[in-house]
């Protein structure tokens, strides 16, 4: 009796106690040693570089000399706001942003929508209008300028060939066709993700309640308005907002299909920062423009933040 | 009836429209590459690539630079692909299953790097790859692409994360088992779709990316083919043919992988976008 009390006394554990003590590191300091290389890094290269850039919006500082920095306050920023070229850049990035957002969104809730019916060879066509969006961006603005080049572009040809050619041809180095050229170009690229994420979405429209609407005797739009929009609204949403950000911050598609010209016709924020910085080498001048920049993405995604909550509540339909 | 078959028809035509706006300007990358000189510059261009003229992929990889600049897009896509998905994992684990301290700020500083547009990091960044001496090399551009995709990829993987119940890994942890045994053994293999996703979206990050390229490498020797593409850009020595067969070499693999895993990188992406 006492030898089985003996040998079965170890083995029960005093409540509370994990059978197995975790290893040494086992509870406090566990998650930062997952996070710690992941979080150094972009310490390293993205919020150390970022702050130096805040820094730098305040100084005068030219790329040939960086070491000879002077701090100058808000100059930079009185400059570029009382500068009229900068509120073109300004007055354009708004255009390519809404423009981008609104066609992008449209087009690609069509496509959806149209993508959506059952049909054979669906599956083919799902991943054939992808295409752009896997495409890389040099690639997208290499044979675009082929195909708008003024002599031999087949975007001319056709245009010419239907009577609406552009006089000379040359789109890109005309201020009027040059950001309509761009905006169509990155939009060409843009509207497969948003299709895409709205096919997805649209997959969980109950069709129940599209038949109950129909049988109601409502019309193809008011089914659309009163089941599908209302499925799908948060999606857009999200879209509107990834769609805002990506235009803002687009550099490459704009930069090697016009460089920002001409005399400025597709210069947006992130171009007109480029060039400042390497063209007039001014970094003062390229940092806050950055930082003008910085400051409408925040205040985009707050903005929408508030009013998807608005929206939760119900204060606004 | 009868408006019901006239509305198939008109579905059919939309469907080929939108398919043909998407397609076409990769197909005419294809075609100007294999044409010849008299048909590009003919008064009606041709418009279907002329097979026999295919000999221009084989000359544009072995005469020029472009199986260079290849290999280095290559080398740099994958040396980002690993050290970001390695980073990305342990860091998107960390803020799946852990309470931490600073976990919100982490979290904002994640989300609010998506807004960062490379061209303005380009300035700082340059004076650190100096300092360090990561200029003109393959290293400092992997490094840089990892940094900047890394926060996308954790998001993803902490969505994808906290799909997986709880229980499993706390019978685990009840075997034993420590927590970087758990995430290898348990989580890794159950988000494995996640994580070829990312994979790719990483990959063709760092094949795509531009601006740290072209600012931070000199030696022409170096250069990644997108580089070396855009300078084909407005420069007349190259033969036209050359350029979009060389673009089209680039194009390809990066539409193929997405085809591949498209369903997985979208939901992917828009996981970690909703749920950040």
């Amino acid at each position: 009796m006492t030898v089985v009390e003996q040998t079965g006394a170890p083995k029960t554990t005093p409540p509370g106690r994990p059978r197995r003590r975790p290893s040494p590191l086992g509870s406090k300091w566990t998650p930062y040693l997952f996070l710690a290389p992941a979080a150094l890094f972009i310490l390293v290269f993205q919020a150390v570089p970022l702050v130096q850039e805040v820094y730098l919006s305040f100084t005068r500082t030219r790329l040939l000399n960086p070491t000879r920095s002077e701090w100058v306050g808000l100059d930079n920023f009185n400059r570029i706001f009382g500068d009229p070229e900068f509120h073109r850049t300004l007055l354009i990035t708004i255009i390519y942003v809404i423009t981008c957002v609104v066609v992008a969104i449209g087009a690609g809730l069509v496509v959806a929508l149209l993508l959506n019916r059952k049909f054979r060879g669906r599956g083919v066509a799902r991943a054939l209008v992808t295409v752009p969006w896997a495409a890389p961006g040099i690639a997208v603005a290499l044979i675009a300028t082929w195909m708008l080049n003024a002599q031999y572009g087949i975007v001319n040809r056709f245009l010419d060939a239907v009577g609406l050619g552009v006089p000379g041809g040359a789109i890109l180095d005309s201020s009027r066709y040059a950001l309509p050229a761009v905006l169509a170009t990155t939009i060409w690229q843009l509207f497969p993700f948003t299709s895409v994420v709205l096919l997805s979405a649209l997959q969980s429209v109950p069709q129940e309640l599209n038949e109950a609407a129909t049988v109601d005797g409502a019309g193809r739009w008011a089914t659309f308005r009163a089941v599908t929009w209302q499925v799908i609204k948060p999606t857009v949403g999200l879209l509107a907002l990834l769609m805002t950000i990506w235009s803002l911050r687009r550099f490459e598609l704009i930069w090697l299909m016009t460089k920002g010209g001409p005399v400025g016709a597709t210069e947006t924020l992130v171009i007109d920062l480029y060039s400042q910085a390497f063209d007039s080498k001014e970094l003062g001048s390229a940092a806050a423009i950055g930082m003008v920049g910085v400051v409408i993405s925040l205040i985009v995604i707050i903005g929408s933040r508030l009013v998807a909550r608005a929206v939760e509540k119900g204060d606004v339909r | 009836m009868r408006r019901f078959r006239f509305g198939v028809t008109a579905r059919i035509v939309a469907v080929l429209v939108v398919l043909g706006v998407a397609v076409f300007p990769l197909y005419w990358m294809f075609v100007t590459a294999l044409s010849s000189n008299s048909d590009l510059f003919a008064d009606k261009p041709r418009l279907t690539p002329d097979l026999g003229q295919f000999g221009v992929f084989v000359d544009a990889l072995a005469e020029g630079k472009a199986a260079g600049w290849l290999l280095n897009s290559l080398i740099i896509a994958v040396g980002t692909m690993v050290l970001s998905v390695g980073l990305g994992i342990p860091l998107g684990y960390a803020l799946s299953r852990f309470s931490f301290w600073g976990k919100a700020v982490l979290t904002v500083v994640l989300l609010f790097t998506q807004m960062l547009p490379e061209a303005l990091m380009v300035v700082p960044l340059f004076a650190l790859f100096r300092r360090f001496e990561l200029l003109d090399s393959l290293t400092g551009l992997i490094l840089v692409n990892s940094a900047f995709v890394l926060p996308i990829v954790a998001l993803i993987l902490k969505g994808a994360i906290d799909g997986i119940p709880k229980e499993l890994e706390e019978a685990a942890r009840a075997d034993g088992a420590r927590p970087f045994t758990t995430l290898t053994r348990i989580n890794v293999p159950l988000i494995a779709p996640s994580i070829a996703a990312t994979a790719v979206i990483a990959f063709f990050h760092a094949w795509n990316e531009y601006v740290f390229a072209v600012t931070f490498i000199f030696n022409p020797d170096l250069q990644p083919a997108s580089v070396g593409i855009a300078n084909f850009i407005g420069e007349l020595g190259t033969p036209i043919q050359t350029v979009m067969a060389v673009a089209f070499l680039f194009t390809l693999p990066a539409v193929a992988f997405y085809l591949l895993v498209q369903k997985y990188v979208v939901s992917g992406m828009t996981a970690g976008a909703v749920k950040g």
